[in-house]
């Protein structure tokens, strides 16, 4: 949610930006979609689909997790040309390496996700056990590449609560340049 | 139904290539978003 918030905004910011200048707007790029698609259906299965959410066993959800940020990665490598893809592979490796580290899902510590779930429900998960979608709940002392982990909330005042990591950030930095960016290309197209 | 068809024709050819090509550039960014990043609300698994 907090991610496909950074992209509505680089759109609306990038429609904004050519309408003021006048110019129309111009989709990125994209190359080679259908590795999106491929990267992103057993993400599908074994995360955001409620009904398959369960159904396989977690160490082959964290095997098929891996194998499709893999693919991903192929993919901004093709298109890495393009603007703002830099910042989004930096984040996209970042959360890959602490993935990979911690046996193929997200670590996020008890005391981050007690922000998320409260802090006596926390009590009922177990650590070392998956949390989330993408997440396993583990130590501190436990957690391999902790500054790249699942550790940052949004302020209290936010209704909505989330734990992002370092790699989140980025990745949201770089959809949003992404889609600021065409506007500005087209004036470079024209000069 | 020739209206309706006629009509239908018409608003397909309003469609510009350019709106099909953003629409699916923005699907693609948002399963790659979605697939590359790992935020947590903590929702969909329950306690163990």
């Amino acid at each position: 949610m907090i991610l496909l918030s950074a992209l509505v905004i680089g759109l609306a910011v990038g429609l904004g930006w050519s309408r003021w200048r006048d110019q129309p707007y111009q989709a990125p790029a994209l190359k080679f979609i259908w590795l999106v698609l491929v990267a992103f259906l057993p993400q599908l299965i074994v995360a955001y689909l409620p009904v398959s959410h369960t159904l396989l066993p977690d160490w082959l959800a964290a095997i098929s997790i891996s194998l499709s940020l893999i693919v991903f990665l192929l993919f901004v490598l093709l298109n890495r040309k393009l603007p703002g893809m830099p910042i989004l592979i930096i984040g996209l490796v970042l959360n890959l390496i602490v993935i990979l580290a911690n046996q193929g899902w997200m670590p996020i510590s008890p005391q981050t996700a007690s922000h998320l779930v409260g802090g006596s429900n926390i009590q009922s998960y177990s650590i070392g056990r998956r949390f989330g979608e993408k997440d396993i709940l583990l130590n501190p002392q436990d957690i391999h590449f902790e500054i790249l982990s699942d550790r940052f909330l949004l302020p209290d005042w936010f209704s909505y609560k989330v734990a992002f990591s370092l790699g989140d950030i980025l990745i949201a930095l770089g959809v949003f340049w992404l889609l600021v960016k065409p506007a500005n290309q087209t004036e470079g197209q024209r000069s | 139904m020739k209206n309706k068809l006629a009509s239908l024709t018409m608003f397909v050819s309003k469609i510009d290539r350019q709106h099909v090509q953003l629409v699916i550039a923005l699907a693609a960014l948002a399963m790659l978003v979605l697939g590359v990043g790992a935020p947590s609300n903590g929702g969909s698994a329950g306690p163990h």
